[in-house]
């Protein structure tokens, strides 16, 4: 399979692997938020 | 363990041996029983990276961790996910596309022969001793929590999954990872719901939150910066991005994982998806830990937490010390049930006044139990000046065991041997493809049968199975063995990743600059390790820096001709 064809394989749900990209990243950055209220929620 | 437990235990792990062989079938080339054709859907590749990921030693010590140092651990994770995602844009491409069995494979392609047996003999001494060692470090703890021998432990965690991984090959190690990762679950989720069933009635998930919380035991984010501290949010997005880098980029026992998928697109999803998944599998696994403490302020917890240590101590002539020692503990430990009952009542009336003064008199005490606690731990120290004085690897179990109900205790048992076999078993299968792929077929035997192959495969597969074996039996007297792991990591993994990073990322350095700066900067590691002049934790980042940077510089004295083009 030549590469050009592997980096355009596209991707589930999303147009793009970039999509995808920045769904863990915001994933991520939700956790932190929510981790963040739960330390001061109960501290 | 009762009868019960015994069935549970022996039960869980013949089936998954039985299914692990069942599993095993139509292996007929290297290809097959290496890269399983590169027919793995990307759930499999999830679960299989986890499975490799997550150690005995995970369920084990997060607990422990969460129970003495609260939850920020998880903090520790939170580079994983960005790893991911370079991984996906960067390595996993080139991988597919050279179609190689091995990620050492990839750096002939872009280097040469030496640096390629370099970066592939680094990955055999690390991984060879560090599966050792992690054969028997859960191994000293079951034996030392139900009296077993340690000998057989070591025979038992680390020599049953050979029977599947060497008829199996990477198929039936991910179809068990997969199996052994259910039960896992499972068990883990009961004993959490147990955790909170088993405290007083009048005291729900809700009330044991606050009261673990208001004893700082939730503090999942730590925003301050300290050089001292290793679990806040700083050295968790930077150190533990590129630790998840070099760990799922360039260890053969992650790359073989997500090798087999039967396409990029699953290799991608599966890393993806690990990084949307792990960090809140952490958060649960320490949650459990943050709950055990809540059940130790209203159930007595004993002064040290790995009691067959302290029956020891008991028996020398510091014994009376340390007797009188507990029983000051003890008589704390009365105090402080009262006062976590004090601490719960406010929380629910949520009179501000009442709850802090609960709280602070539950600190007070506290506090006071810790320094005893601490003049115990001098004694077991004086009394054996080998002794492992850090019980945070026997808290979860020692609840397990005292505490759960018949046939629970089996499972979780159990899920230590299960959690303990999918580790193990994906590091012999990569230890195994490493020895054929980039040692045996490339530099002594090229053009044989496949048969041939297969049968070498299988071989190196048991020939690493005894071997880890064999170092776990001799790794008991190397003190904690946790760390012990980490600083053989750290010795190799900086260097191997500064290989990797230069083949990536400095298109002009060649293979003879990046292998001479590969040998500088492992000696140059290990020199620093020897002198003590700064931890180990720092010696991943020192190591690729010295890669990366000496491969620039001799390039300039090198007279070489660079580009391959990938």
């Amino acid at each position: 399979m030549a590469a050009d064809n592997l980096q355009e394989e596209k991707p589930p749900l999303f147009p793009s692997w970039g999509w995808w990209y920045v769904l863990v990243i915001a994933w991520l950055l939700l956790l932190v938020v929510l981790f963040y209220l739960f330390t001061k929620t109960f501290s | 363990m009762s009868p019960l437990d015994w069935m549970v235990l022996i039960g869980t792990l013949t089936v998954i041996i039985f299914y692990g062989v069942w599993k095993s079938r139509g292996q007929r080339n290297m290809e097959s029983y290496f890269l399983d054709n590169q027919s793995m859907p990307w759930y499999i590749i999830l679960l299989s990276i986890i499975g490799t990921q997550a150690s005995a030693i995970t369920f084990i010590s997060a607990p422990g961790q969460a129970y003495t140092d609260g939850m920020r651990f998880v903090q520790y994770y939170f580079g994983l996910p960005l790893a991911m995602v370079v991984l996906c844009i960067t390595f996993v491409p080139i991988f597919h596309k050279l179609k190689v069995y091995t990620a050492y494979e990839f750096l002939e392609q872009r280097f040469d022969l030496k640096t390629r047996t370099l970066a592939s003999s680094l990955f055999l001494i690390q991984r060879g001793l560090s599966t050792g060692i992690s054969i028997c470090a859960p191994s000293i703890i079951l034996s030392s929590l139900l009296g077993w021998n340690l000998y057989w432990t070591n025979m038992i965690m680390g020599g049953l999954l050979i029977i599947y991984t060497v008829a199996g090959g990477t198929r039936a190690v991910a179809y068990t990872q997969t199996f052994q990762l259910a039960i896992i679950f499972g068990g883990m989720f009961l004993a959490g719901w147990m955790v909170v069933h088993l405290l007083p009635a009048d005291i729900g998930f809700k009330q044991a939150l606050q009261v673990s919380g208001k004893m700082d035991k939730l503090n999942v984010i730590v925003t301050k910066f300290d050089w001292q501290d290793k679990y806040n949010i700083w050295s968790g997005v930077i150190g533990g991005f590129f630790l998840a880098l070099s760990y799922f980029g360039t260890d053969q026992s992650q790359v073989g994982r997500y090798l087999t998928a039967k396409s990029i697109k699953e290799s991608r999803m599966g890393l993806l998806m690990n990084g949307l998944v792990k960090v809140p599998m952490q958060f649960l696994i320490l949650l459990i830990g943050a709950l055990v403490f809540v059940f130790y302020l209203y159930f007595r917890a004993p002064i040290f937490f790995n009691e067959a240590q302290l029956a020891r101590v008991h028996k020398t002539e510091q014994g009376p010390a340390l007797q009188k020692l507990e029983d000051q503990y003890n008589e704390l430990g009365s105090l402080k049930q009262q006062q976590v009952r004090q601490l719960a009542a406010a929380l629910e009336t949520g009179n501000h006044a009442q709850i802090a003064s609960a709280k602070k008199a539950l600190q007070q005490t506290d506090d006071q139990s810790q320094e005893v606690r601490t003049e115990a731990l001098s004694l077991i120290k004086e009394s054996d000046p080998t002794a492992d004085t850090n019980d945070t690897n026997y808290i979860f179990l020692h609840f397990v065991v005292n505490s759960l109900p018949k046939g629970l205790v089996g499972l979780l048992i159990a899920i230590i041997f299960l959690a303990a076999w999918g580790s193990i078993a994906a590091a012999l299968n990569s230890l195994a493809s490493t020895t054929v792929i980039d040692v045996y077929k490339r530099l002594y035997n090229e053009h044989a049968s496949e048969e041939h192959y297969l049968k070498i495969s299988k071989l190196w597969t048991l020939i690493w199975g005894v071997f880890c074996i064999l170092v776990a039996q001799f790794a008991g007297s190397l003190g904690s063995l946790i760390e012990v792991v980490n600083v053989l990591g750290s010795w190799f993994y900086g260097v191997i990743l500064g290989i990797f990073m230069v083949a990536f990322y400095l298109k002009r350095v060649g293979g003879t600059a990046t292998f001479w700066a590969a040998i500088i900067g492992e000696i140059v590691v290990l020199v620093i390790y020897w002198t003590g002049t700064v931890s180990f934790l720092w010696l991943n980042a020192i190591g690729c820096m010295l890669v990366v940077l000496l491969g620039w510089i001799f390039q300039y004295f090198v007279k070489e001709k660079v580009i391959k083009e990938i």
